[in-house]
Formats: C-alpha cells, sequence, structure tokens
C-alpha cells in the first residue's frame, strides 16, 4: 500500500464535496427527520442552468454563481414547500417523495431554458490557479474547491451558531413540538435548512463540476450520495462538524482505495463495508436522535387490509379478479410474441413489488436495493440453472437471498429509524460494480478463485429450462410460467396477511414501544419482513433471468430498485392488488410510449410525487372505488328487479347483513371522524 | 416464556435514570408483594413514568436494580421482560393505529405462542391449531369486554375510552405477573374513571397479577391501592398505605397539598362505583 502525498490532497478536494453533501443531509434530517435522497440533485439543476448562464448569455462568472445559487435555494424552498404537505405522514413515504423528486428535478435539466445549448463544453471556473505535487497537477477546479469549500463550511456553522435563524434550527432538531410552543417558526426553520441545503447542493455540483469528464446531467450520481451519506452517518445525522470532517475523510479514504486498488469492484467493496461498520460503531448516537421519528399516521394512504363485511361488495371483488385472471390468461394466445414477453416481464416485476409491499407496506421499511436482491436469484439461475430443476432451483435461491437480506439488513434494522435505505443502496451498488461485475473472486490466503459473478459481465447469456417437463422456451409458455408464480405469491402474500404475520409487521410499524410491550420481538420481526421479502425477491430473480436469458451487471441497476419502489406507491401503499397494478402501470406504460429515461423518470418520479401527495391509496383505491360503484349499481339493479314488498332473507339485499348497519352505528356512537 | 405462573414480586432498587444533564429518577426504590396493587402518585415531571419506563425496559437505567421473582431484569430487552411477564400499558394508549380490535388482541396472544412463518405458509397442522386457539380465547375475551361492536374498527377509529378498554382486554390476554399501569384513566371523563375502578379490580382478579399503578386520579389510587408511593423531583418522599400517606406531612406537601378536598371526594366515589355496571365499558372519551 502506498500513499503519495497528492493522493491525499486529491481526497480531500473531493472529500470536501462530500462534506458538503453531508451537511446538506444532516440539517435536513435535524429538521424535518428525513434522509433526503434528492440532496445530490437539489443543486443540480442550478448548476446545469449556471453555464447556460455563463457561455449562452455571456454574464461574467460571479453574477452567474449568484443567479445559480439564488435558484437553488428557490428548488430548495419549493421542495420543501411540497413535501410540508406530508408533514404528518409516516417518515418513509416522506423519505420515498424525496426520491420522486429527485428524479423531477433530473428531468428538469433537460428544460431549454435551463440546459445549455452546448452539452460538452468545460464547467466554467473564475481563477486560473494550479499547482503540482510531484509529476500530478491540480487544476484550477480543484484549487478552487481548496478555498471555496471550507470558507461556505465556516460560513455555515457561524451562520447557525450566532444567526437567530440557526438557534431557531437546533431548538427545532432538538424538539419539534415544545420548539414550536416556544414560539420558534418550525415551518420557516424547516424551510430555511431545505433552502440551505439546496445551496449548498449547488455549491457540490459547481465545485465537483469541473473535474468532471461526463456530461452534466451525470454529475450527482448514487455513488456520491452514498459516500455523502456514509459521512452523516458517521455525525450520526445531527452532528454538522462530525459529518463535515467525515466527509473529508471518507474522500481521502476512497481516493487511497482507487489510488490502491486496481478495480472499481474492490473500492466498492470496501465502501460497503465502510458504511456497514459506520452502522454499527454509530448505533448509540443514531438511536438517541431517532425517538421523534414514531410520531406519524399510516392511516391515510397505506391499507393493507379492506374490511367491508359487505357480502355482495366482496362478491363483485371476487368476480372482478376471476375476470380479469381469466381474461390475463387467455392473452397470450392472441397476442404477439413481444406481447407475451411484456406479460411475462410485468407478472415477474408485480412478484418484485410484492416483495416491497410487505417491507414497505407493512413493516415500513424501505429497500433501495431491491434489484441488488433480484440479482443474487439471477446469478443462482446463471450458476445453478443448468443443473438444479427449476422447481427446486427458486425456493433454494429464496431462502439463499433471504439470508443475504437477514445479514444486510442486520446493521440497519438494529437502529430505530429508516438506515435500511442507506445500507440497501450500498448493497445495489456493491452488487452491480463489485459482485456482478467480477466472474471470479481470487481468494487471497488459500489461493483458490471464487466464482460468484455473472460468468461474462457485459453478456451472460442462459438456456431456458423446463419446469417439471415442460419447456419454457416459448414466450408464450413462459408469459404462463410468470403468471403462475405471480398467482402462487399472491395468494401465500394474502395467507401471510390474513393469517399472524401481516399483524406482527403493522404492530411493529406503528408503535414498536407497544409491541415490544406485548412481546413482539421488534428487531427480529423487522429482519423476519426483510427476510420475507428477499426470499420472493430472490426467486423473481431465478425467473426474471430466465425471462431474459441474455443479461449484464446494468440489467440489475439501483434505478430499478426505485422502479419498484415507486410500483408499490402509486399501486398503493400495503395493497396486494396495487403492487400488481403498480407494476402494469409502469412496466406497461413505458413499454406503449416508449422507454426513454425523461419518459421513464416522469412516469415514475412525477407519478410518485402525484400519488403521495393526491391519491395516498394508489390505483388500489381506484380499483376499490370502481368496485364500490358497480356494487351500489348492481344492488339497485336488484332493488329495481325485485318486488317492492321483496320478502327479506330470500333477495340479494339480505346478503348486505347486519354488519355495515352495525359498522355505521357504532361509528357513530363512537364520534367517529373520518 | 417462562413457566411461571401466578403474581410476582417486584422490587425495584437504587434506581437512577439521566437525561441528559437531568437526574429523571434519583435513587428510586419500592416493592410490590405478590398480589398487591401499588399505587405511584406524584406531580408532573416527578419521574412516574420514567420509572415505569426503566422497570419496562424502554429506558435503561443508569444505576439500580429491577428484580422480579429475584430474576434481574436489568440487562433485558423489553419484549424479553414481557415473556417473563411484565407487561404494561401507555399513558397514550395509542395502540396500533392500523390494526383492527382483534388483531390487536391476537398480537396479545402471538406473544404467547409464536407460530413460525413457515409453519403459517404451509398451514401446518399446528399453526392452524393454534390461529384457532388464539381467535377463540380472543374472541371470549371481545365478549368479556363488550367489544363486539368493534371487532373490525381500527384501533385509530376508537374513543380513548374504547381503545383503554381494548389495552386492559390485552393485558388480560396477556396474562401478566406484574402490570404496569400508566395513568389508565388520562384524556378520559371523571364519570367513565370511575367505571375503571371496579374494573381493574376484576383485571386483578381475572388475571392474577401484582399492579404497579401510576395515576393522577388521587381518590381512586386511595380507593384501590393497598399501598402508595409518592415522588418528587425524582425520589420517593412517602409510602405506605393509602391511610399512613395521607396522614405524612411529606407526602402533603409534596403533592396532596391542600388536598383535604381531593381526599374527601373519595367518599361518593366509593359510593358512585358499586353501582356502575361492569359489562358497559365502551365509553366514550372526552
Amino acid at each position: 500500500m502506498s500513499i503519495p502525498s497528492w493522493v491525499i490532497v486529491q481526497g480531500i478536494i473531493n472529500g470536501l464535496s462530500y462534506g458538503l453533501l453531508a451537511l446538506g443531509l444532516v440539517l435536513v434530517y435535524r429538521t424535518n427527520r428525513i434522509l433526503n435522497f434528492a440532496q445530490g440533485q437539489l443543486g443540480v439543476v442550478a448548476a446545469v442552468f449556471m453555464v447556460h448562464c455563463y457561455y449562452d448569455f455571456h454574464f461574467n462568472y460571479l453574477f452567474c454563481l449568484v443567479i445559480a445559487l439564488a435558484l437553488a435555494g428557490a428548488v430548495g424552498a419549493a421542495c420543501e414547500l411540497l413535501l410540508r404537505r406530508l408533514f404528518n405522514r409516516p417518515r418513509v413515504l416522506v423519505m420515498v417523495a424525496t426520491i420522486g423528486l429527485s428524479q423531477v428535478l433530473f428531468v428538469l435539466t433537460a428544460l431549454p431554458f435551463i440546459r445549455p445549448k452546448k452539452l460538452y463544453k468545460p464547467f466554467p471556473v473564475p481563477i486560473h490557479l494550479t499547482f503540482s505535487i510531484g509529476t500530478y497537477q491540480f487544476t484550477s477546479g480543484e484549487v478552487l474547491t481548496l478555498i471555496v469549500a471550507p470558507i461556505v463550511a465556516i460560513a455555515l456553522a457561524a451562520f447557525i451558531k450566532y444567526s437567530p435563524w440557526g438557534l431557531a434550527m437546533r431548538a427545532m432538531s432538538e424538539n419539534a413540538d415544545s420548539a414550536r410552543l416556544s414560539g420558534v417558526w418550525v415551518r420557516r426553520a424547516s424551510t430555511l435548512a431545505w433552502i440551505l441545503a439546496g445551496v449548498l447542493s449547488a455549491f457540490t455540483a459547481i465545485l465537483n463540476s469541473p473535474s468532471q469528464t461526463t456530461s452534466l446531467t451525470d454529475v450527482l450520481s448514487p455513488d456520491l450520495l452514498l459516500l455523502a451519506l456514509t459521512a452523516a452517518l458517521i455525525g450520526a445525522m445531527v452532528n454538522l462538524t462530525v459529518a463535515f470532517v467525515a466527509g473529508i475523510g471518507v474522500g481521502v479514504v476512497y481516493e487511497i482505495l482507487v489510488a490502491n486498488l486496481s478495480s472499481t469492484a474492490s473500492q466498492q467493496l470496501v465502501l460497503f463495508l465502510l458504511l456497514i461498520a459506520v452502522l454499527l460503531v454509530r448505533v448509540g448516537a443514531l438511536q438517541k436522535g431517532s425517538r421523534l421519528e414514531a410520531r406519524s399516521t399510516w392511516l391515510e394512504g397505506a391499507v393493507a387490509v379492506r374490511r367491508t363485511g359487505d357480502r355482495l361488495r366482496d362478491r363483485v371483488g371476487l368476480i372482478g379478479v376471476v375476470t380479469t385472471t381469466v381474461i390475463v390468461i387467455l392473452l397470450p394466445l392472441v397476442v404477439g410474441v413481444g406481447q407475451s414477453f411484456l406479460l411475462g416481464q410485468i407478472c415477474l416485476y408485480a412478484v418484485i413489488a410484492l416483495s416491497l409491499t410487505i417491507l414497505t407496506g407493512w413493516a415500513g421499511q424501505v429497500s433501495l436495493g431491491q434489484f441488488g436482491l433480484v440479482a443474487v436469484g439471477a446469478l443462482m439461475a446463471n450458476h445453478l440453472g443448468g443443473s438444479v430443476p427449476l422447481i427446486l432451483l427458486m425456493p433454494f435461491a429464496g431462502v439463499v437471498t433471504a439470508v443475504v437480506a437477514v445479514l444486510i439488513g442486520l446493521p440497519a434494522l438494529r437502529v430505530r429509524g429508516l438506515y435500511l435505505a442507506v445500507t440497501t443502496l450500498a448493497f445495489a451498488l456493491f452488487m452491480e460494480q463489485t459482485v456482478l461485475a467480477t466472474p471470479c473472486f481470487n481468494l487471497p490466503l488459500v489461493h483458490r478463485a471464487l466464482c460468484t459473478g455473472l460468468t461474462s459481465p457485459a453478456s451472460t447469456l442462459i438456456n431456458r429450462p423446463t419446469f417439471l417437463g415442460l419447456g419454457l422456451d416459448s414466450e408464450r409458455v413462459f408469459a404462463w410460467f410468470s403468471l403462475g408464480v405471480l398467482i402462487v405469491s399472491i395468494l401465500v402474500v394474502r395467507l401471510w396477511r390474513d393469517r399472524g404475520v401481516l399483524r406482527r409487521l403493522v404492530s411493529v410499524r406503528d408503535n414498536e414501544a407497544a409491541a415490544a410491550a406485548l412481546g413482539i420481538p421488534i428487531v427480529r420481526t423487522k429482519l423476519l419482513a426483510f427476510a420475507l421479502s428477499g426470499f420472493m425477491a430472490g426467486y423473481a430473480g431465478v425467473c426474471v433471468a430466465f425471462g431474459l436469458e441474455r443479461f449484464e451487471t446494468t440489467t440489475f441497476d439501483p434505478s430499478f430498485s426505485v422502479l419498484v419502489i415507486s410500483m408499490v406507491v402509486i399501486g398503493g401503499l400495503g395493497s396486494i392488488p396495487g403492487a400488481v397494478l403498480g407494476a402494469v402501470y409502469l412496466v406497461g406504460l413505458p413499454a406503449i410510449f416508449g422507454t426513454t429515461p425523461t419518459i421513464s423518470f416522469l412516469t415514475s418520479g412525477l407519478g410518485l410525487l402525484a400519488f403521495i401527495l393526491y391519491l395516498p391509496g394508489g390505483l388500489a383505491q381506484v380499483l376499490h372505488r370502481i368496485g364500490d360503484l358497480v356494487t351500489d349499481g348492481v344492488r339497485w339493479l336488484q332493488r329495481r328487479r325485485a318486488p317492492p314488498d321483496g320478502t327479506a332473507g330470500t333477495g340479494p339485499d339480505a346478503d348486505e347483513g347486519p354488519t355495515p348497519a352495525l359498522a355505521r352505528s357504532g361509528e357513530e356512537a363512537l364520534g367517529v371522524t373520518g | 416464556m417462562s413457566g411461571q405462573r401466578g403474581p410476582a414480586r417486584l422490587e425495584v432498587e437504587g434506581l437512577v435514570v439521566d437525561f441528559g444533564g437531568l437526574r429523571a429518577v434519583d435513587d428510586v426504590s419500592l416493592v410490590a408483594e405478590p398480589g398487591e396493587i401499588v399505587g405511584l402518585i406524584g406531580p408532573n415531571g416527578s419521574g412516574k413514568t420514567t420509572t415505569l419506563d426503566a422497570v419496562s425496559g424502554l429506558v435503561s437505567p443508569d444505576a439500580g436494580s429491577v428484580r422480579l421473582d429475584g430474576e434481574e431484569l436489568v440487562d433485558y430487552l423489553p419484549e424479553e421482560r414481557a415473556s417473563v411477564g411484565l407487561v404494561r400499558s401507555f399513558q397514550d394508549c395509542r395502540l396500533f393505529p392500523e390494526l383492527a380490535v382483534e388483531d390487536v388482541l391476537l398480537l396479545a396472544e402471538d406473544a404467547k405462542r409464536p407460530v413460525g412463518v413457515v409453519s403459517t405458509t404451509f398451514q401446518l397442522p399446528w399453526a392452524r391449531r393454534s390461529e384457532r386457539e388464539k381467535h377463540r380465547a380472543v374472541d371470549r375475551v371481545i365478549a368479556a369486554f363488550g367489544l363486539e361492536p368493534f371487532r373490525r374498527h381500527n384501533t385509530s377509529q376508537l374513543s380513548t375510552g374504547t381503545r383503554r378498554v381494548v389495552d386492559l382486554a390485552s393485558i388480560v390476554l396477556a396474562e401478566p405477573r406484574l402490570l404496569l399501569l400508566d395513568e389508565p384513566t388520562a384524556g378520559i371523563a371523571q364519570r367513565e374513571s370511575e367505571a375503571f375502578i371496579p374494573l381493574l379490580r376484576r383485571i386483578r382478579e381475572v388475571a392474577d397479577t401484582t399492579i404497579l399503578l401510576v395515576e393522577h386520579d388521587v381518590p381512586l389510587v386511595f380507593d384501590l391501592c393497598s399501598k402508595v408511593v409518592v415522588m418528587e423531583v425524582g425520589s420517593v418522599v412517602s409510602s405506605g398505605t393509602p391511610d399512613e400517606v395521607s396522614r405524612d406531612p411529606r407526602a402533603l406537601a409534596a403533592y396532596l397539598g391542600a388536598s383535604e378536598e381531593a381526599l374527601a371526594v373519595s367518599g361518593p366515589i366509593r359510593a358512585a362505583t358499586s353501582s356502575v355496571p361492569d359489562d358497559e365499558p365502551a365509553t366514550r372519551g372526552e
């Protein structure tokens, strides 16, 4: 291991960017108690606009900088305004909303009045100062970072320490309720935090961009966000100074890794382990900071079980489900090969969405690495597909993936809060860039090769096996097979819902303390949720691999995990039909309208936000309404057909039973307010 | 799950809880003999709830010991304490907003008779039998507490009073050996809180448990408890039988204050409670 001094300096320069991002993350976490996954994107719109301003409008650098920072602050404030509507909703949902925000912000950079005319001009830098250490020359952009980033950090620290606004923000992070009672304007403090977060993000983008060779919109990747998150976690999500310094530290560590480890694969491995270690070490501090997190209601939006007690309504639902199933089974007979393939894909995506329904809808945790788990299943198909019969391979892959899920879930789920989102994001990147991309690891001590990756990372080909003697080669048959997998999955998830698994998961989500007081083991229940989720993702992964037949590392890109989250939210969090509807919406629609990133970000990102804000019950709620309407229609028809003195007991009206009436009167007696 | 049954003896010794610089509980010791109802009273912020939190494991004490029948509990997680028979209610009584009353009660059974997810998935005989038995036990309790009309209501739809009844019902199902009640009458009207006295008595009989009760309603405590502990700014200032405490000048100064009248109220209440029907607990809150 060699550490030349220029590597350290390079690390410090990069680390300053991570530090600035981490500061933004901590600010938002302290005031809103959410991990802001849009932190990286908040300032990108401004940075892109700055290039536009500098090259196309020919204004001077300083003027453009001021405009850009103001724009970034405005973007931050706008985001806060949007998320404010979710103040009393579960923190998970707000966090998911920030993911949607980041996608929408990405789309904004493509707007003509923001995007510069020529994309590949170098990012403007106001100074021409370079220096070199040894043979390595530092560019003006890097010198600029070295000068500006510390000034920004110190200015922020002074602002928080000495201004009345800073005091308000500190008070709010201690205890929002009592801060409000003592006259702190909580909303303004929150807005201010977001404005600052936007400005910090813009600084990161503006300082970081000159050294990047990639196109502008790609400056802030999930990798960068993950490094910043690691730094923020070291600061226990509340300590600004520690987070900033940790950002620099993470930058140095990363550069040392880059200098010494040849492959990105091993770099990602070390970073993944670093993040896990941080979580393990900081568990106490994080626990203390998250005491307020549980205070939110899940009711609006998340409806796992609907209780009607209306037999006619149930019958309408059943008829609807049966009819749909029959139509979908017959579908491959009439549509072409392409559509059959699409149908199979939708079914498998629906299974993956179901896996997230359990985790997010029921247990209230978010996984940003669900496709990492799918990839584990795909690897099993890659390596064992030829030798193990599919009927055994699927449950086996499920069990292996469940074990993986428990291992990555354990460090995060021990802590109260939503840190699973962070570890799973790290896991997703680690799977894509390390495990999948490395056909064989050379184990250092035993001098053996461990071949766990894709046999050929750029393009792996596998043959579809038979399923109990049934050849799956035709797309039509594979569509039926996928449909069968989906139906079985739905039945199993329904079983978990109705026979005691759901209530345990929901109890821990809704009220950890009360669940523990009843003797429900908290950590084990959360792990159970992730294990079940992993199990489903695992066997779905086997099917996905066989469905595609040809796949590569980017097949399991983390962005697909975000897509699955969008599915369950758009479909209706916690709802089983919702997961299926979400898959139809997000896989079906782009297939019809084309699959450019803009379209898919619009359908998933904007759709995500729109549903969270305006239709929290998702598509499942719409479906339920339709069912209600149909039921009312049927009842009306029956009443018209029945004789006016229609005797009770024989007519279908008797099906209505005493339950709804009783429920209604019961609600009246209780003074229920909806 | 411990095999022991019957009410347990609670022994708290030298309990200290610090919140940052603030000493919320300072060297608190108390004993509850098996089957006894011990009342813990004191002004707001005197550390009553924190003491309960420390006994039930939600906060970890900085010093002291909590023993149940001689078994040291300080290093146990809350759910482990629950499994040795230590059950508590919460002041806010939020329960689980999205769960139906029936599910809340089934949860209490789940903890007693856990069934693995694999058995559930394959609907193995014992999983089905266990689920049936749980439903039967829950049905009995629902009938006993008059909760039938609310069986399928989400707990968030219930009034505070009804939620408290659900809470008590789940406590009965949990078969506690030591029950910690944190202001069971908070948030419900005086008239309904009177109905709680016979209910609580019945719970002690049915559940056969020791009870540690935190309560602001002094007459209720004096009526119900065989021993009363008075706390002020984190310390115990007085303890003994209700009669002893009501004569203790320190207790009077700390909490009862000019409570000649407050104590006098307990007379009519005692008279009133006997006439309150036990089978109408689903009272409307606020």
